[in-house]
């Protein structure tokens, strides 16, 4: 380890970084104790003289059920993740190591895919949705996101790279191409897969435009749709309760980042950054 | 496989069975804005239910805004799932009208002997209707008023128990909030957002949005003397060009002098404002005598067709629109009741406004408010941005009053529907 | 054939959530469909003639090819940097790694009010500090002048993480043999270590980062949607928002769907262009 003194410049640009990224997260604590009065002031006070912290959490997990919308949260990101893994790794798996007629146009639509963003497919996505009888429930919060290009592309980096010896011998031990997808080739890629399942549960875990059309009810909302209801058009905003939710919705997140921080940069570094 | 002993026996038991009580229709309540109407909306919903044991109201997940409402209505009338009764904005109605989604309240209200014995005088009731057609019921309007922190007042040498009556008193004093200096700001008309204040000095001048065949823009010389005041307020009341929740905040932290925007923010200021504002309201400058202003705010219009349910809604509607609802909604937001019965027994809210200050002007204005302006045709949320996107010019000082009249008038006009 | 099989329910999955709905709208781009109204009418490249004519449409491709321009370089650059420096010490890995992620897994909504406070410009500590340098204070978000330039600025701050991130992933795959290699043969400054070893090996990494960020840019909505709703006077309108707009708020199905359209052929060429212009670069071992 480098002495201190000389470590001390590295540190210090990055604390001045990480204070200009933080800058934001300091206002949103401080203004979630404090009363409404107290949180637009001329002068920068972090401490609230009035404590208000407790009345503006309950307010954000009462006025709405914000645990329920975390709940949901989490379902939906689940579904999601499972639905996508489901789809993405064999598919994944034929464009890495198999050959067979067509794996060329195949690749060709997965990049296709990833240019188009969610907001395209998604008024005829509704209307049939609708149609079917299908809206605000976890099946409509799911469906759309079904199937994740980025997780083709990511998992065929990391599957390109995994040696052909090894399912050779899963072959010859008589393993069907299936069997060999999820026992051999996804526990390989374990990294990769933590890697994704990060990408995917913060995309959606935050997505708010999606939600906002499907959901009806106020018992199926999700976090982002929560946190919005805090804040109303033009300053109606309870800008305290509105940052005590966001700090509450916030939390999770951030927490399963801090855990799975290695891993996810392990997963990131295998997907095919070698090329 | 019917034996006969099952059929013997189910012939036998059918006596003994009890009919079952009517189930309670579930009325399916949309409404916008939680952040003003939630409490409110509870509140209706289950002094209804004790009034109408027969009928219980579900609220699905309310929009965040008029905006969203509209277009959660639009989607629902297109894929299906249409709630049972709604709240609109009331410039919106318009647009739901001419597409035949609001059910004609005509008949209902027919059953009613006399709607003003009711409280809804005809004004009133005219808030709501579109082409003659009462489409809705109003449920909570609004007009703008003046709020002004007194403590900024009483600094730049004013006197808030006599604020003036006036434009040129008002920009005359805040100029001189302006210069108190210390990041002190003026004042702020709140024109982003749509054309609700920009009517309000159109309407003051006595001018009007369109011709009475809705074919031409109208504003011609009376939106010249708009856009003209509106540069007044820039150039001798030097209001910075703020967005509008910056005004806010300003003014919470007692940096800005003069807020003139709907009397529905009270709620929020009197929730937000620190300890250095001393919020008071008073009525809108006067431009010319005779001079209306826009009404915001909402109405409830109903949306199922099934004549069953239609009676269970209306039965809401009238309860929403009627005294015990309004003084509800008057006591938890600053808008101003849709109801005369309201104002004149102390049951209601005769002796509330005696004991609020900060909500008497917006009442004492109700004589002189105006339907709120909707634009025919599909581009009125097209034309309302445009006339923003213009009044900006101005304000950022980018173009005269006459360049903009031109522009406006002109690309207003090309948004109208062609006959 | 097993190949087919394997693939198969990702493809008709693709197909049905993605691919057809997308050639759905190309097709309703044709016509004039309006949510709730008259029942459509073709009219073939009648809303692409009137976008080229619509200033509105014109401004929010400039401004969305500006934010890229702006947002990419800076936030690939200081992420780099952010990256090297996390790499290049023990102290504070997980410190900083967390806090410099943190605006990647935030809510921008949430975000959107504590971005107001901060630019406020009579009341905000940006300005305050500015004051403090004797600087003149500016109008943020509220002037058509200086809106474009926030917006980017808080985009830089939403990606640096996400770019921070995935250089760490690559610097972790340079084998440190090769840097220690380097130095041994006389590369003795950081500098030359920097750009003899590690850059050519952050190749592939950069093109990555590169693609992503330049996507995530050109799908900027959020910060619009909630901070600025395009103004003032469409100073700040975006590409999506527009589309979000017209679509969303005007009704006006079969005109946003043209801007869409025109939306998947900026990213396309972008993609394009940009692959072409790195692979050459791009080292690999």
């Amino acid at each position: 380890m480098k002495g201190l003194a000389s470590d001390l410049p590295r540190l210090g640009l990055l604390s001045l970084g990480a204070a200009v990224i933080l800058a934001p997260y300091v206002f949103m604590l401080s203004a979630s104790v404090k009363p409404g009065g107290e949180i637009f002031q001329a002068t920068l006070e972090l401490w609230p003289r009035r404590f208000y912290g407790v009345e503006n959490y309950s307010k954000a997990l009462g006025a709405v059920p914000l645990l329920r919308f975390l709940l949901n949260g989490a379902a939906v990101c689940a579904i999601i993740l499972a639905l996508q893994l489901l789809f993405a790794v064999p598919c994944a798996y034929a464009l890495a190591k198999l050959e067979w007629p067509g794996r060329g146009t195949v690749f060709a639509l997965v990049l296709l895919g990833l240019l188009i963003p969610a907001h395209v497919p998604a008024l005829p996505l509704y209307v049939a949705l609708a149609k079917l009888g299908l809206l605000d429930g976890y099946t409509a919060l799911a469906a759309p996101f079904a199937v994740s290009v980025f997780a083709v592309f990511m998992f065929r980096q990391a599957f390109k790279a995994l040696p052909d010896e090894l399912i050779q011998a899963a072959r010859l031990d008589g393993m069907g191409e299936g069997a060999i997808v999820w026992r051999v080739i996804l526990p390989n890629a374990w990294p990769t897969a933590t890697a994704f399942a990060t990408f995917s549960v913060v995309a959606h875990w935050n997505d708010l435009f999606w939600p906002l059309i499907v959901i009806q009810t106020e018992r199926m909302a999700t976090p982002a749709l929560g946190v919005l209801f805090f804040r109303a058009e033009e300053g109606g905003n309870d800008v305290g309760a509105l940052m005590a939710a966001s700090v509450i919705t916030t939390l999770p997140m951030v927490a399963a980042f801090l855990l799975a921080q290695r891993r996810f940069i392990q997963g990131v570094a295998t997907a095919g950054l070698k090329g | 496989m019917i034996t006969r002993r099952l059929a013997l026996g189910t012939a036998l038991a059918a006596p003994f069975v009890r009919p079952a009580r009517a189930a309670p229709t579930e009325l399916v309540v949309h409404y916008p804005m939680p952040a003003f109407f939630k409490d409110v909306m509870d509140q209706v919903g289950q002094a209804f239910t004790r009034d109408n044991p027969e009928t219980t109201v579900r609220f699905p997940a309310p929009s965040p805004t008029y905006e969203d409402a509209l277009q959660l209505v639009l989607r629902q009338a297109t894929a299906g799932g249409l709630p049972d009764v709604s709240f609109q904005g009331l410039n919106r109605l318009r647009f739901l009208a001419e597409r035949n989604i609001l059910a004609d309240l005509g008949p209902f209200l027919a059953q009613d002997r006399d709607p003003a014995a009711s409280g809804w005088t005809p004004s009133i009731l005219g808030l709501a209707k579109v082409g003659g057609k009462q489409v809705g019921l109003t449920f909570s309007a609004s007009n703008p008023v003046c709020y002004f922190n007194a403590n900024l007042v009483k600094r730049a040498g004013g006197d808030p128990e006599n604020f003036p009556k006036d434009w040129d008193g008002v920009l005359a004093l805040a100029g001189k909030i302006a210069a108190l200096g210390d990041g002190i700001s003026s004042m702020h008309f709140r024109w982003p957002g749509d054309d609700w204040m920009f009517s309000a000095l159109l309407y003051g001048y006595g001018g009007q949005m369109l011709t009475a065949d809705e074919k031409q823009v109208a504003f011609g010389d009376a939106g010249l003397k708009a856009l003209t005041l509106l540069d007044r307020m820039v150039k001798e009341g030097k209001m910075p060009p703020l967005t509008t929740d910056a005004a806010f905040q300003a003014f919470y932290a007692g940096k800005l002098g003069i807020i003139m925007g709907t009397t529905a923010y009270i709620g929020q200021f009197q929730r937000s404002a620190g300890p250095t504002v001393d919020l008071q309201t008073t009525r809108m400058p006067v431009i010319t005598p005779g001079g209306k202003l826009p009404t915001g705010g909402n109405a409830v219009v109903m949306l199922t067709k099934d004549p069953a349910r239609q009676a269970a809604a209306w039965q809401f509607m009238r309860f929403a629109a009627g005294p015990v609802g309004q003084t509800i909604m008057v006591r938890g937001t600053g808008y101003v009741p849709s109801n005369t019965l309201t104002l004149e027994d102390d049951r209601y809210l005769g002796a509330f406004y005696r004991e609020n200050k900060l909500f008497r002007p917006a009442m004492e204005q109700i004589p002189i408010m105006q339907p709120w302006y909707a634009f025919p045709g599909s581009n009125g949320v097209r034309i309302t941005q445009t006339i923003v996107d213009n009044l900006a010019r101005i304000v950022e000082q980018r173009a005269t009053p006459q360049e903009v009249l031109r522009d406006v008038t002109d690309e207003v006009q090309k948004l109208l529907p062609r006959a | 054939m097993a190949g087919l099989l394997l693939a198969g329910p990702a493809v008709l999955g693709l197909a049905v959530l993605l691919l057809l709905p997308t050639a759905a709208l190309l097709l309703v781009s044709l016509t004039d469909l309006e949510m709730g109204g008259p029942p459509l009418q073709w009219v073939g490249l009648g809303n692409y003639a009137e976008l080229l004519r619509d200033a509105a449409f014109r401004g929010a491709l400039r401004n969305t090819l500006v934010y890229v321009a702006a947002v990419l370089p800076l936030s690939v650059g200081l992420g780099l940097g952010v990256a090297l420096l996390i790499e290049g010490g023990v102290r504070g890995r997980t410190f900083f790694r967390a806090v410099y992620f943190l605006p990647v897994v935030s809510l921008l909504v949430a975000m959107a009010t504590a971005w107001e406070y901060l630019l406020h410009p009579t009341i905000g500590p940006v300005n305050a500090v500015l004051r403090l340098l004797g600087v003149a204070p500016v109008n943020w978000l509220g002037s058509s002048d200086w809106v474009l330039t926030s917006l980017c600025a808080i985009g830089v701050w939403e990606n640096v993480g996400y770019v921070v991130v995935l250089f760490l992933a690559g610097l972790t795959a340079i084998p440190p043999e090769l840097r220690a290699a380097a130095e041994t043969d006389g590369a003795a400054r950081a500098w030359d270590r920097f750009w003899l070893v590690t850059w050519p090996m952050l190749g592939p990494t950069t093109l990555f980062v590169v693609t992503i960020v330049a996507i995530r840019c050109l799908r900027v909505f959020d910060t619009v949607a909630a901070l600025t709703k395009g103004g003032p006077n469409k100073a700040s309108e975006v590409l999506l928002h527009l589309m979000y707009r017209e679509g969303f708020t005007y009704f006006r199905i079969g005109y946003s769907a043209a801007i869409t359209t025109v939306f998947l052929a900026v990213v396309l060429a972008l993609v394009l262009l940009q692959t072409r212009v790195l692979e050459r670069r791009v080292h690999y071992s």
